[in-house]
């Protein structure tokens, strides 16, 4: 029994954690290196010589907390306003029929396929117009260009998968549409909804284009702090990989709390087949 | 009540969604497609004009935009399709329960949670030829006795990209499967496990089928994003060496960047098609049987 | 149940609209005013007790930083200039990334989309770009009426002025960086090379400081480090000048023989076999390590080399062939057609041209100033690798700018030099290629 869980379990899960993990641990490695051990003849798999530096200097001199906070501003915004736009019109496309249904469904589809570079310089004008412009609401709607279409879809997807059955027994137990879907299928959709909302907020979180056009000084989020030491003269490989590690760790501590989540969907167990 | 008259429930639950994207995605889509009509140049703004189809006859003449269409369907069908498998094995492995579950489910995130910005760099520093920790390895382990210098050769370049787009997509799918997983019934199962059916049977008759669209759509989402991506190719390669790592959305974005946007806008259009393509056929498929 | 859900989506949907109304309505109110507007009039209230004539102006700076250190740098220059111009102007500066030169098309597109600074740092090679949509403020009258204007060489304004395509000057010189040659001594020394005066002579050096030094048969020494990435143009110019050849006229026989050049260069593996996507990081790290002999930059990375070497590296200025070339890099101020106060501009870009500003920043930096004052200060005087780069001044030059040269820089000849440098294509398709897409109309 231990060795089929070895087979089974342990040693696939091992091996493509090596894969997904060892880019990080080599970030975190070149953020302690000093700099001579990092372009030497040998290449060093933990420092000969452990630094700091780069961490003191980031939250020091740098101020990384501002674009920190500014970064999770946006993206914790986004991923509410985008959750609950994007559940209305997934539930409406999933369980009712429809004149138009197709045709709006295709619309949120293909906005999704149209290259981020191209809406820049009439997005500008428009957040121009809006005098949205270097605020961070400038960045939430310029991320639900991407966000609301992929939700709306990825939602859709979970509630297809979900029997009709559910809720239309309650609904025959008189509860009307609106309670059948925050007693029935809320709990049940837990999971998926904490999936999708991981997807925004990693996007919104790590999105460099627009950020780069719509803040400034004052309201940088992370992506663009880091490119800001990236120069014509070289890469600042202590404060880039230290300025990584830092932006990832947050993210993983969420999710850590938010996967507990994704079992409870199962404990409620009100899903008959 | 709603058999009588047009029931406009559904309209208004996915009104809010629709208001937002239209101000945002589509009056700028729309210029897009004006402009893909035109000799849109800001290089040369003196010179705009309507043009046409001759953006799209230069296109289909310019052996670049060929060469990066190839591309593109080398880098979907190996990057979306290796992330899809490895991720779906990933989240069938993060449903099992063991010791330290939730830690290793939060940590498998870390490629999708690092800022693009650092991907592209640090792959490439891990890449690099001369100071690169995957020639080191390769060479410690006695498989090569001279650093590679992988993102540098046409033959090594593309290869080398695709699996970094791969490392990053894995968390993407494991966690959108793993979500779906929660939502089948345990019972179903159970009844299997009386059957004496195996491990095996149970994943092709069971798990995948009750999966069946949130696999469709996730993938076709994937695809969708795969295909429109430009960071991690920019930010390693910038398209190169000799155009071998150049997809339709780099050219675009190389095009765009140097503001040349009419011949952008065709090509972004021309990659909309047939992303369309591919798209319409396959959830018309997947939807019908309900 | 149903109903309280609906009215909170007609709320949502309302406020959207509202919002929208709102700020709608915003826009069109103080159409054509600045963000820093606001800011300004209610400062202009505070100061007027001071003084009545002087009105307080705030201008919006944008620039980018090479690296941190810079960045603090710029932030003091502009507190200092705050505090001691008595003209009641107050700088903002907002640092942008480079990103590999996508800083210009942010720039561009916030100054298309009305929403950009009024002024910023600039690189010569957007001037048409920009100087086509109408951006950037003529300075031809601003130039003329300045105290200053003798202190910069009047080829450097020259230079501006050919970039923009038209007889008017857009662009406020800062500072330059001419390229030339580093070199480790102690290589030479060990190769038996000394340092080359003439091109045939350089081509040797190269070849004879590419070494094996422990004989396992791998070259642990390469001869020059080519940059092959964006950037490499430059000191690629410098072959295709030497054999004679010009950026005119990219396939005359001289111009395909200095590319032939830099192809053996590579093919014989004089040049580390990344060469093709090696760019600014890889050349310096390559040199650094001891992995080249030399490589072709400017002052910029001087520091970082004595640094490393402290003696064992030095300079000699691009050698002299049929021709010689070696290319001016060049960094700018540009103010904004659509800023409202021009004379303020001028003052905060005329600060960095030859004020205190440009002491501060080219010391600093080790750029090559622009005004001839702060060139004759001791500090740039007595360093070698300035004293290569004032060297290298008088056959220095750039790239034709053409409304074609960002894209032909981009992407155009880090990939077709890289195809020749494969052996995909021969050096004459190289250039044939090359010269057509820089000279297409």
């Amino acid at each position: 029994m231990r060795w089929k869980k070895i087979f089974s379990l342990y040693f696939p899960l091992g091996t493509i954690l090596l894969f997904l993990l060892f880019p990080f641990y080599w970030t975190f490695v070149t953020s302690i290196k000093p700099e001579d051990e990092l372009y030497g003849s040998t290449v060093t798999y933990w420092p000969k010589e452990l630094t700091l530096a780069s961490y003191q200097k980031l939250f020091g001199e740098f101020n990384f907390l501002l674009p920190m906070w500014n970064s999770f501003l946006v993206a914790t915004i986004t991923t509410f306003v985008t959750l609950f736009v994007s559940t209305l019109a997934a539930y409406s496309f999933t369980r009712y029929e429809f004149k138009g249904k197709g045709l709006l469904m295709g619309l949120f589809l293909t906005n999704n396929m149209f290259p981020n570079v191209l809406l820049l310089i009439p997005l500008f004008a428009i957040m121009r117009s809006f005098d949205l412009l270097y605020t961070p609401m400038s960045l939430v709607m310029a991320y639900a260009t991407f966000t609301i279409p992929f939700s709306v879809w990825m939602l859709t997807g979970y509630l297809k998968d979900l029997p009709n059955a559910l809720e239309e027994a309650a609904m025959i137990d008189g509860a009307n549409r609106a309670i059948a879907f925050i007693k029935v299928i809320l709990p049940v959709l837990t999971p998926s909804i904490v999936a999708t909302g991981v997807y925004i907020f990693i996007q919104s979180w790590n999105e460099y284009t627009f950020a780069v056009l719509f803040t400034n000084e004052a309201t940088r989020t992370i992506p663009v702090t880091l490119k800001n030491l990236i120069g014509q003269l070289g890469v600042q490989w202590d404060l880039l990989t230290a300025g990584g590690i830092i932006t990832i760790i947050p993210v993983c501590i969420m999710f850590f709390f938010a996967q507990k989540k994704l079992i409870e969907g199962m404990t409620a167990g009100s899903v008959k087949g | 009540m709603r058999r009588k008259k047009i029931n406009l429930w559904p309209y208004l639950l996915v009104l809010p969604a629709l208001l937002i994207v239209t101000f945002v995605v589509f009056i700028p889509v729309i210029e897009a497609i004006f402009m893909s009509f035109q000799s849109y140049d800001l290089r040369r703004p003196d010179k705009i004009a309507y043009l046409g189809f001759k953006n799209f006859a230069e296109m289909f003449s310019d052996p670049i935009f060929w060469l990066a269409f190839k591309n593109t369907i080398i880098w979907v069908v190996f990057g979306v399709g290796l992330q899809f498998l490895f991720g779906f094995i990933l989240a069938l492995l993060l449903n099992q329960s063991f010791r330290g579950r939730g830690m290793i489910r939060a940590v498998s995130l870390i490629p999708w949670a690092t800022p693009g910005v650092l991907i592209g760099l640090m792959w490439k520093w891990i890449y690099d030829g001369n100071y690169g920790v995957l020639n080191d390895l390769l060479i410690k382990l006695g498989l090569i006795d001279q650093g590679i210098t992988f993102l540098s050769q046409t033959s090594t370049a593309f290869g080398s990209v695709i699996v970094t787009i791969i490392w990053q997509g894995i968390p993407f799918f494991a966690i959108m499967i793993l979500a779906g997983l929660q939502v089948i019934s345990q019972e179903m199962y159970e009844a299997a496990d009386i059957d004496g059916a195996s491990k095996l049977q149970k994943l092709f008759h069971i798990t995948i089928p009750s999966l069946k669209n949130v696999i469709i759509i996730t993938i076709l989402l994937r695809i969708i994003w795969v295909s429109n991506s430009v960071d991690i190719i920019h930010n390693m390669t910038g398209g190169g060496p000799s155009y071998s790592t150049q997809t339709l959305s780099v050219y675009i974005f190389n095009k765009a960047t140097v503001l040349d946007l009419g011949y952008s806008s065709s090509m972004a259009l021309f990659l909309m098609f047939m992303l369309a393509m591919v798209a319409v056929p396959y959830l018309k498929n997947a939807f019908k049987e309900r | 149940m149903m109903k309280k859900l609906i009215a909170l989506m007609f709320i949502l949907a309302l406020s959207v609209l509202l919002v929208a109304c709102v700020s709608n309505h915003n826009s069109t109110s103080n159409q054509d005013t600045d963000n820093s507007e606001d800011g300004t009039s209610t400062e202009t209230e505070q100061e007027e007790t001071q003084s009545d004539e002087e009105e307080e102006v705030e201008l919006t700076y944008w620039y980018w930083a090479d690296n941190s250190e810079y960045s603090n740098l710029m932030q003091d220059i502009i507190a200092e200039f705050n505090q001691t111009n008595d003209k009641g102007i107050t700088v903002i500066g907002e640092e942008y990334p480079w990103d590999g030169g996508g800083y210009s098309e942010t720039l561009f597109t916030a100054g298309v989309g009305g929403g950009g600074p009024d002024v910023a740092a600039f690189k010569l090679t957007s001037t048409p770009l920009f100087t086509a949509n109408d951006l950037l403020v003529n300075l031809d009258d601003y130039i003329n009426n300045w105290k200053d204007k003798a202190d910069i060489e009047e080829n450097l304004y020259d230079i501006m002025k050919s970039a923009s395509g038209t007889e008017n000057l857009y662009v406020m010189p800062w500072n330059t960086q001419i390229l030339y040659m580093y070199y480790r001594p102690s290589i030479f020394e060990k190769a038996g090379v000394d340092v080359p005066t003439t091109y045939e002579e350089l081509l040797t050096a190269i070849e004879k400081t590419t070494m094996d030094t422990d004989g396992d048969g791998n070259t642990d020494i390469y001869g020059f480090g080519m940059r092959g990435a964006t950037g490499g143009q430059e000191p690629w110019g410098s072959f295709i000048h030497a054999r004679g050849g010009d950026f005119k006229n990219m396939t005359s026989e001289e111009a395909i023989q200095g590319m032939q050049d830099f192809i053996d260069i590579y093919e014989n593996g004089y040049a580390p076999p990344s060469a093709t996507t090696d760019g600014f990081n890889e050349i310096i790290a390559n040199f650094k390590s001891g992995r080249t002999a030399m490589t072709v930059h400017h002052t910029g990375s001087s520091a970082e080399m004595v640094e490393t070497f402290g003696d064992d590296v030095s300079a000699f200025p691009f050698p002299e062939g049929v021709g010689q070339w070696t290319s001016m890099g060049d960094t700018n101020n540009v103010i904004f057609e659509s800023t409202e106060h021009k004379e303020a501009a001028f003052e905060w870009v005329s600060y960095l041209a030859t004020g205190k500003g440009q002491e501060d920043w080219t010391i600093a930096t080790g750029n090559v100033p622009v005004s001839t004052r702060v060139q004759e200060m001791d500090h740039f005087q007595n360093d070698k690798f300035m004293k290569a780069s004032i060297e290298g001044v008088p056959f220095a030059g750039i790239l034709p700018i053409k409304d074609t040269t960002t894209e032909w820089i981009s992407t155009v000849w880090p990939n077709t030099t890289a195809s020749a440098l494969l052996g995909d294509i021969t050096a004459e398709e190289a250039m044939q290629q090359l010269h057509e897409s820089l000279h297409e109309e």
